[in-house]
């Protein structure tokens, strides 16, 4: 065992980076960096049950300290997923993760039973229940909590495969969303999705996004991503996947200590595709200086 | 930082102002100048948090260095216009598909170039130099005092008509020889206006064209899906799709973008 891998559930992963979903596309384009086998895994393009070509441009507004997207689950759909990227997936040589996003509770139901169908190509379904950029479905559900115990309820009766649940932080108490999720029978929780915002160009006084609102991301995010895993961690029995602005092994070890088994990088690849080989090595020496395993972390934050 | 595959630290050799708010900037990477091809691009960082593409405007094979050209437009482009010779930068690069020219061969071409759009067709008529393909340069300009990337062979235009022809890029193309252009490709690179005049141009002519599609970026390599241009859709009942200018273009076919 190496002093970087860890365990989300039953899922074992031999680092705690995973690629986080909607920022590696199906990794073909990342393993023109480098070879994906260094990650713990890989989380697929948010997938709908038909093709969508997603909201108009402009789709992107840099900010001070991190961007928003207003992408809108651009993606094939889950039918041409199966037949032409999960199994490329699957050469990467770490976890598939197949994130699924809906419009209705059919339409994740309806996904589900389909990917159920490749089981043995997949090590984690993640449902997004998130995205803020559609009209229905993900956050709409994610942020209201009978909701998503329902949700999650139906998929578990309809599936084996480990359910992770990838969480909005727009809602006033996250701790009664990933109670909600535990409570319909979730493997996992992932959080934080992006954080709703708006950019003005204050000569058009128009948004900078054509769909005026858009997700943030990237490092401005992290404290709330740290705060809202450190109340979770206490109150879940299920373990809490740390997504949310990372950019350095600092930050990784900062989620694993609030609570986190594993961690997503999503923005970070953006601004530098190889930022997981960097983050890798400097975890491994983090943990062979300070002679720890890295999963000894997790949870053991001290409140003042 | 290591150097990773494309992705490079780079060191900024030359640095020139072609105008107040315009620099060309020489820098230095063996394995972009040696693979770029016209029509590329390069992302460069700064301070901000995202990095900046650019046109490549040039390379270097002997002294491992490209080229670009920044127009300040931003705070971004401010900063890199004003890097100092000798700074070390994060690049990535190449990036994106540039004119093909294996699929060219044997065609005459006409570049056709406006704004910022001067720094890529400048690479693909030293492309053309190189390689003994026949081409015609049109430029179009605002104004005498914005004409750049020019010399004596380039068909220039300008809308106050100060310097050059006076008019659009149109009023150049116009002024080649029918018998060249029937034989040719036309290759476009400048805002959108421009470029759509451009091609309807060579669709009147007879003749196929490509351009290249500009949006907002952030990764530039493929992963973030946010710098979409929206093209025909094939047969699938669909009414467009989106595409990214930063992998599957930045140069697209006239005819498949939806303008």
């Amino acid at each position: 065992m190496n002093r970087i891998s860890c365990k989300v559930g039953e899922v074992e992963l031999n680092s705690p980076i995973i690629l986080a979903s909607g920022t590696c596309n199906f990794g073909h384009e990342l393993s023109e960096f480098y070879d994906l086998s260094i990650l713990g895994g890989i989380s697929s393009k948010g997938l709908t049950v038909k093709p969508r070509q997603g909201n108009p441009g402009v789709r992107v507004a840099e900010t001070a300290c991190g961007m928003l997207n207003s992408v809108g689950l651009q993606n094939p759909g889950v039918d041409y997923f199966i037949e032409n990227d999960l199994d490329y997936m699957n050469t990467l040589g770490c976890k598939v993760i197949v994130n699924v996003a809906g419009h209705s509770f059919e339409d994740y139901i309806e996904m589900v039973r389909k990917l159920n169908k490749y089981a043995d190509k997949i090590d984690a379904l993640e449902i997004n229940l998130s995205c803020p950029n559609v009209k229905a479905g993900c956050m709409s559900v994610g942020s209201d909590a009978s909701q998503v115990k329902e949700i999650v309820s139906l998929m578990r009766k309809e599936t084996k495969l480990p359910l992770w649940i990838k969480l909005t932080p727009n809602v006033t108490d996250i701790k009664e969303i990933a109670l909600a999720a535990q409570e319909g029978g979730a493997d996992a929780v992932v959080m934080i999705n992006t954080l709703l915002g708006m950019v003005i160009d204050i000569k058009t006084r128009r948004p900078i996004l054509r769909n005026n609102t858009g997700g943030y991301s990237g490092p401005a995010v992290k404290p709330v991503a740290i705060r809202m895993v450190a109340e979770c961690s206490n109150v879940l029995n299920i373990p809490i996947i740390g997504c949310g602005g990372i950019m350095s092994y600092e930050d990784v070890v900062e989620f694993m200590i609030a609570g986190a088994s594993a961690v997503e990088i999503g923005t970070g690849s953006l601004v530098h595709p190889a930022l997981p080989v960097e983050i890798t090595a400097d975890l491994e020496k983090y943990c062979e200086d300070n002679d720890i395993n890295l999963s000894d972390l997790t949870g053991t934050l001290q409140l003042w | 930082m290591a150097d990773y595959k494309k992705e490079y630290e780079a060191v900024i050799v030359k640095r020139e102002m072609l105008n107040d708010d315009t620099a060309y900037i020489t820098v230095k990477c063996p394995d972009i100048a040696n693979s770029a091809m016209p029509g590329q691009f390069v992302n460069i960082s700064c301070s901000k948090f995202l990095k900046r593409p650019f046109g490549i405007a040039d390379v270097d094979t002997v002294n491992g260095t490209f080229n670009i050209g920044v127009k300040v437009v931003g705070k971004g482009t401010k900063e890199i216009a004003a890097f100092d010779e000798g700074k070390v930068v994060t690049v990535l690069g190449p990036l994106g598909n540039g004119f093909d020219f294996e699929a060219l061969r044997g065609k005459k071409l006409i570049l056709v170039a406006g704004g910022t759009g001067v720094f890529p067709i400048h690479f693909a008529s030293s492309y053309c130099k190189a390689n003994n393909i026949e081409y015609k340069l049109v430029q179009g300009f605002r104004n005498a005092s914005q004409v750049i990337m020019s010399d004596d062979d380039v068909i220039l235009t300008t809308d106050a008509g100060d310097a050059g022809i006076h008019g659009n890029c149109c009023n150049g193309l116009d002024t080649i020889d029918e018998e060249f252009v029937k034989e040719a490709v036309l290759c476009c690179v400048g805002p959108l206006p421009m470029m759509r005049a451009c091609g309807n141009w060579a669709t009147s002519k007879g003749i196929k064209s490509f351009v290249s599609m500009e949006q907002r970026m952030a990764c530039g390599v493929g992963i973030c899906l946010v710098c979409v241009c929206k093209v025909k859709a094939e047969a699938n009942g669909e009414e467009f799709k989106h595409v990214r200018c930063c992998k599957e273009g930045p140069v697209f076919p006239f005819e498949e973008v939806i303008w």
